[in-house]
């Protein structure tokens, strides 16, 4: 009885308003005082495919700039974060506190001070500058994954493969970075999520040049015909969890190939 | 070369990748940020004394408003957020093996993004909206007038609805994250001395959450207090809420008065700095209760 109330409590909360995404994206006018769509309708997936081009060709920029912000804080993170993890050095918690500020702090503060700057290097409404700004803001996600990715493997494989004859770069390669990979996917998923979701930041410096999806949807929110926002809507949660899901299944089918699982 | 010998250098240069783009671009914009409220590096040549831009803002009483306005949105969804999060954290801990998995659909508002939770929220409780239209089918209400004005009172009632609905999940995840290593039998171990079940919610297992709670209560109260993109789809005019009133200053006035915008970025900047070293503090507890364990 107990547990049905909290499954009842959590449909409410958040299965319910994605059920409504559904009704509303196929409903043909959905007005109070209707408490089910007076109709359905298909105009909603007309307006969708009439406008394909725009659509799909912001969510390919979305995903573009997304999975390069993810590779972006990976290669900055990658190096850093081992030498977090294995050593203890003055002022380690002072400076880990310091290099978390960029998710916590409101972007805006320092993003607008960097937009100047960015124009000043060609830098504004263009790709390479929406990536680093998203970069700046949320990599502190990949640190932290990859700092406890690497605190949990411990060094022993690391000295290991090292007394074998490995070198630094089979090593990482080889050893490492297979054995690190669920941090990756666990701290990559947060920045694609992140920066996929990012509405202001890529305004402001992608200056509607660098087209993204959230740009697209945002103008939609408050546009008499609901349909095609609550579509877009659907396309935003569908889409990172198929690629999560498939991120998921094929790191398991690597490690069940390798024995590790 | 002889200083990459010594500790020092290697640690620098090992954590160099980070540690650069986080100067140049955080450090630095944000020095950008406090140069161009003084008048410095403005696209304009400031004509005024340097801290002309301060004057004026400390002079105004619509940016006390304002700044309130934020203080207090952004309080409210944080405690609403780390209340409910917690709540329901612990009753999905407690579900059966089986249910466990159903559970996971709260993670659905994590994966949507900020604007796409505002218009969830304008979609349920606008006047004419879903709510709106069950209380009318149960004869609470006979026009969409008798609803009450929830996203447009003034009081950013949507924005809290809206922070909450997306922060929940986020509260849910570390607060699962520490009840996982939570011995049940401590649980077991008071039910059996007689403890009912709110005396052992208070007593047993408040205490274990608090740090993810105070985690996600500052996370989420920085975020709601300086973000843009749920006020720009919910925000009401008057009071607005800070960063609207910044994105008003930088894009429809003209460029003479971009210092202003600068000196509120660089107070909120400051004003976040005290609560992140807050923070700090809160995971350095976090992990030492851990520890305890």
């Amino acid at each position: 009885m107990k547990h049905t109330v909290t499954l009842i409590l959590l449909m409410l909360f958040f299965a319910v308003p994605a059920g409504v995404l559904v009704l509303i994206s196929l409903a043909s006018g959905w007005r109070f005082p209707d408490v089910w769509p007076a109709g359905f309708s298909f105009s909603g997936i007309a307006l969708f495919l009439q406008q394909k081009e725009q659509i799909l060709s912001s969510l390919a920029s979305s995903f573009v700039f997304s999975l390069l912000t993810v590779g972006v804080t990976f290669f900055m993170c990658l190096v850093p974060a081992a030498v977090f993890a294995r050593n203890d050095f003055r002022g380690k918690t002072v400076l880990e506190g310091l290099l978390l500020t960029p998710a916590l702090v409101p972007p805006m503060t320092f993003a607008m001070g960097l937009h100047f700057f960015f124009i000043k290097l060609s830098l504004a409404d263009t790709l390479p500058g929406v990536v680093l700004i998203l970069a700046i803001f949320s990599y502190p996600y990949m640190f932290r994954a990859l700092v406890a990715g690497f605190q949990t493997m411990g060094e022993h494989y690391r000295i290991c493969a090292r007394n074998l004859g490995a070198g630094p770069f089979s090593i990482l390669w080889q050893v490492e970075l297979p054995l690190l990979m669920p941090a990756v996917v666990a701290g990559g998923s947060v920045v694609f999520l992140v920066a996929f979701s990012e509405y202001f930041l890529v305004f402001l410096i992608g200056g509607g040049r660098v087209a993204s999806f959230t740009g697209l949807l945002m103008p939609l929110l408050s546009s008499s015909n609901r349909s095609l926002a609550a579509l877009l809507t659907l396309i935003f949660l569908l889409l990172p969890v198929g690629l999560f899901f498939i991120l998921d299944l094929s790191l398991m089918r690597s490690f069940r190939k390798k024995g590790m699982a | 070369m002889s200083w990459t010998n010594n500790r020092a250098g290697r640690l620098v240069s090992g954590l160099a990748p980070l540690l650069l783009p986080y100067l140049v671009l955080f450090c630095g914009g944000i020095m950008l940020t406090i140069c161009q409220s003084f008048g410095v590096f403005t696209p304009l040549p400031h004509a005024g004394a340097a801290l002309d831009a301060y004057a004026k803002i400390l002079t105004d009483p619509a940016f006390f408003s304002s700044f309130g306005f934020s203080l207090g949105v952004a309080m409210v969804s944080a405690f609403c957020t780390m209340a409910a999060g917690t709540f329901l954290a612990y009753q999905v801990w407690q579900l059966p093996a089986k249910l466990a998995t159903a559970a996971l659909i709260y993670k659905i508002p994590l994966i949507l993004p900020h604007i796409s939770v505002a218009f969830v929220v304008l979609v349920f409780w606008s006047p004419s909206g879903i709510v709106a239209s069950i209380a009318h089918s149960l004869g609470i209400i006979q026009t969409m007038q008798d609803f009450p004005n929830i996203l447009y009172s003034g009081w950013g009632l949507g924005m809290v609805l809206a922070y909450t609905l997306k922060g929940t999940p986020f509260a849910m995840l570390l607060v699962l994250a520490l009840l996982v290593r939570f011995d049940v039998r401590q649980i077991q171990t008071a039910a059996m001395l007689g403890a009912s079940g709110v005396r052992i919610f208070f007593s047993i297992v408040l205490p274990r959450m608090a740090p993810a709670m105070h985690t996600s209560f500052i996370i989420l109260f920085l975020y709601g207090f300086g973000a843009f993109d749920i006020p720009f789809v919910l925000g009401e005019s008057r009071p607005g809420m800070l960063s609207i009133h910044v994105y008003n200053l930088y894009f429809k006035h003209d460029l003479a008065r971009r210092p202003e915008a600068m000196a509120i970025l660089t107070m909120m900047f400051f004003f976040a700095v005290i609560f992140i070293i807050a923070y700090s503090k809160t995971v350095q507890r976090l992990e030492n209760g851990v520890r305890k364990l």
